[in-house]
C-alpha cells in the first residue's frame, strides 16, 4: 500500500497504528517458516502509555522492530502519527531504548548524547543545552564526563533513555527499560516514565515486570505465540466487576464487628479481611535508605 | 522536565553530510580509543632494528632496503588495519544494540554505512600519514648519515667529483614516485576496506568476515597469474572466458596495485600506468561499496 493510502486511513488520534501485521522468519535447513507475528492489529492513542506484554518469543520485539523500520513486514501496515513507519522520516518523532543496551563504551555520557543529537540534526548551543538538560533529567550530570564503559546497568539504562529523548520525540518505544536494574534504579526509571507520561509523550512499553506495567500503563495488549489474545484498558481487563475494595484507617475491632453485621444484614458477603501491606519494593527501598535519597 | 526551548523539528533531509560526518568521526574516535595506533610503535621498531643490519651493504642498497621494508610494512599494516577495523564494525554495533538506536533515529541506512566507511578511510589516512612521517624521518636521517659517510670516504675529492654521487643519493631519497607509491598503498587499503565491508554485510560474525577477507586477499594476489596461465593453457572457449570474467569481477586483481617494487629500485613509473591503476582502484572501491549498500539495505536486524 502506498504511503498516501496509509495516511488517508490514519485517524488523527493514533500515535501508532498496526494493521494486519504478519512477520515470518526462515528457519535454517527447514522448509517451514517461524510465524513471529500473526495478523496483529492494534492502535495506540496519542499520549497513552501502552504496555505490550507476552512471554519470551511471543512476538513483542518483532512487532516493535517493525514499527521502528528495523524489520520489514511480510504483510500488513504500520504507521506512526499517520506516517508509514518504514519511511526514515517517521523516525523524527520516535525515541527508542532497546533491551540491555551498551552503546559506545568508549564515549562519555555527554559525548553519547552529542552523537545522537547530531544524528537528529541538532547543532550548536541547542544541542549542548539539550544534552545537559537530559543529563540533569536522568541524574547523570556528575557522570557526564565518564566513559560508558564504567557505567552501571542502571546508569546505562538512564543514558539510554536520555538518548531516546534527545530530539523531543512524541513517541517513546521502550523495550524492557528496567531489565537487570536494581530496585532503586528501576524506581528512578519508572518515575521518569511517569513524568514523560504527564508531559503527554506517547509510550509503548514492552516488559515482563507486570507489577510495573500495571502501575504505569493505561492500556495493554497481550501477545501469545505471535497473536494478540487480549487488548484493552487495564482497569477493564483486570478489574472484578462485582467486587469492591474498601481500605479503612483507625477502625477499632468494635467498629469492624458492627460493620460486618451491617453488611451481612444487607446480603453483602465480605470475602477477605486483612491488613494492607506495603510492596516489597517500598520496603526494600526503605531498608536500604534509597527511599530517602530519591 | 523540559525548561529549555523545544528544538524546532526540521524537515527531514534525504541526505545529510552532518549525520554522515557524525558517524564517521564517531567511528574514528572509537578506533583511536581502542588504541589501534599502537601498531605504529611496531612499525617504528621494525625500521630501527632493520637499520642495524644495513651497515654491510652499499649506500644505495641501504636506502633501497629502507624503502622496501618501509613500504612493505606500510602495505601489510594498512591492509591488516582495513580488514580488522572494518570486519568488527557492524557485528559490534549489532552486539551492543547501538545499531538499533542509530537506525531508530532518522538516519537512512546508506548514511550509516557510508559514515562507517568514511571513518575507516579517515583512520587509514591517518595511519598511512603517520607511517609515512616515520618513514620520511628515517629516510631523511639515513640520507644525511650516508651523505656524511660518503663525504668522509671521498674526503680528498673535489666537489665536482662528489657531485654525481650526492645527486644519485638525493634522487634516491627525494623520489616523487614514492608519494605515488604511498597513494596507491592507500587506495589498495581502501579497496580492501570496501571488500571487507561488503563481506561483513553478508556474514553474521566478524570471524567469518576476517576469514573470507583473508581468502579474497590471497585470491586477489594470485588471480592475475592464474588468469594468464588459464588463458595460455585453455582453448579460449566462452566458458573459460566467462569464468575468468566472473573471477575478475568478484576478486579484484590486487597485484596490479603492487607497483612499489619498481618504485623502490628507482625505475620510473609511467604516469599513464599510475592513472590507469588509480581509475581501476576507484572503480573497484565503488563497486564493492555499492554491493555493500545493496546487501545492507535489505538486511533485517
Amino acid at each position: 500500500m502506498a504511503e498516501s493510502e496509509i495516511s488517508s486511513q490514519a485517524e488523527p488520534g493514533w500515535a501508532i497504528e498496526i494493521e494486519k501485521l504478519n512477520k515470518t522468519f526462515a528457519i535454517p535447513f527447514r522448509r517451514e517458516r517461524l510465524h513471529a507475528v500473526r495478523d496483529l492489529t492494534l492502535q495506540v492513542g496519542k499520549g497513552q502509555v501502552y504496555g505490550l506484554l507476552g512471554p519470551n518469543g511471543s512476538g513483542k520485539s518483532t512487532a516493535m522492530k517493525v514499527i521502528l523500520g528495523l524489520l520489514k513486514p511480510d504483510t500488513g501496515r504500520t504507521a506512526i502519527f499517520g506516517q508509514d513507519s518504514s519511511k526514515v522520516e517517521s523516525r523524527e518523532q520516535v525515541g527508542f531504548l532497546p533491551e540491555n543496551p551498551y552503546f559506545y563504551r568508549f564515549l562519555t555520557g555527554l559525548e553519547t548524547l552529542n552523537f545522537y543529537g547530531k544524528l537528529c540534526s541538532i547543532k550548536g548551543k541547542a544541542l549542548t543545552d539539550r544534552c545537559w538538560e537530559l543529563l540533569k533529567l536522568v541524574d547523570l550530570e556528575g557522570a557526564a564526563h565518564r566513559r560508558l564503559g564504567g557505567y552501571s546497568k542502571g546508569m546505562l539504562q538512564r543514558i539510554g533513555l536520555a538518548q531516546a529523548l534527545i530530539q523531543h520525540p512524541r513517541l517513546l518505544v521502550l523495550d524492557e527499560p528496567t531489565a537487570g536494574v536494581d530496585p532503586a534504579g528501576a524506581r528512578d526509571i519508572k518515575d521518569l516514565i511517569m513524568r514523560l507520561k504527564e508531559e503527554g509523550i506517547t509510550i509503548l512499553l514492552c516488559s515482563h515486570l507486570l507489577a510495573q506495567v500495571q502501575e504505569i500503563c493505561d492500556r495493554i495488549g497481550i501477545l501469545h505465540r505471535g497473536e494478540l489474545v487480549r487488548e484493552g484498558r487495564l482497569e477493564d481487563l483486570i478489574g472484578i466487576e462485582n467486587q469492591t475494595e474498601l481500605i479503612l484507617e483507625g477502625a477499632s475491632p468494635e467498629v469492624l464487628k458492627e460493620l460486618r453485621a451491617f453488611l451481612e444484614a444487607r446480603g453483602v458477603r465480605a470475602l477477605r479481611e486483612s491488613k494492607p501491606q506495603t510492596t516489597l519494593e517500598n520496603y526494600f527501598l526503605e531498608v536500604t535508605g534509597e527511599e530517602g535519597q530519591s | 522536565m523540559s525548561e529549555a526551548p523545544r528544538t524546532e523539528a526540521l524537515p527531514h533531509a534525504f541526505f545529510s553530510w552532518n549525520r554522515l560526518w557524525a558517524i564517521a568521526t564517531n567511528t574514528l574516535t572509537e578506533l583511536v580509543r581502542l588504541r589501534v595506533f599502537y601498531f605504529l610503535l611496531i612499525f617504528a621498531l621494525l625500521l630501527i632494528v632493520g637499520s642495524l643490519f644495513w651497515s654491510k651493504v652499499t649506500f644505495q642498497q641501504q636506502l633501497q632496503t629502507l624503502k622496501d621494508i618501509s613500504l612493505g610494512a606500510m602495505t601489510i599494516f594498512s591492509t591488516l588495519l582495513a580488514m580488522l577495523a572494518t570486519s568488527m564494525m557492524l557485528p559490534k554495533d549489532m552486539e551492543d544494540r547501538t545499531l538499533y538506536t542509530i537506525l531508530a533515529k532518522p538516519v537512512p541506512r546508506f548514511e550509516y554505512l557510508m559514515g562507517k566507511l568514511t571513518g575507516i578511510l579517515l583512520l587509514l589516512g591517518l595511519a598511512i600519514l603517520a607511517m609515512s612521517l616515520v618513514f620520511g624521518v628515517t629516510l631523511g636521517v639515513r640520507y644525511f648519515q650516508v651523505a656524511q659517510q660518503l663525504q668522509g670516504e671521498l674526503g680528498g675529492a673535489t666537489s665536482e667529483l662528489m657531485q654525481p654521487s650526492v645527486e644519485a643519493l638525493r634522487a634516491e631519497v627525494f623520489d616523487p614516485d614514492l608519494l605515488i607509491a604511498i597513494g596507491l598503498l592507500y587506495l589498495k587499503a581502501a579497496i580492501f576496506a570496501a571488500i571487507t565491508l561488503f563481506l561483513s554485510t553478508i556474514s553474521s560474525s566478524w570471524i567469518f568476515t576476517v576469514m573470507m577477507a583473508a581468502i579474497v586477499y590471497l585470491i586477489g594476489h594470485f588471480q592475475g597469474e592464474a588468469r594468464e596461465y588459464l588463458m595460455l593453457t585453455s582453448d579460449g572457449s566462452w566458458l573459460t572466458q566467462g569464468f575468468l570474467g566472473v573471477v575478475v569481477i568478484l576478486f579484484p586483481d590486487l597485484q596490479l596495485f603492487n607497483l612499489v617494487d619498481d618504485i623502490v629500485v628507482g625505475a620510473g613509473l609511467p604516469l599513464s600506468l599510475a592513472w590507469k591503476t588509480i581509475a581501476l582502484g576507484v572503480f573497484y572501491f565503488f563497486i564493492y561499496t555499492a554491493a555493500s549498500y545493496l546487501a545492507f539495505s535489505s538486511k533485517e536486524y
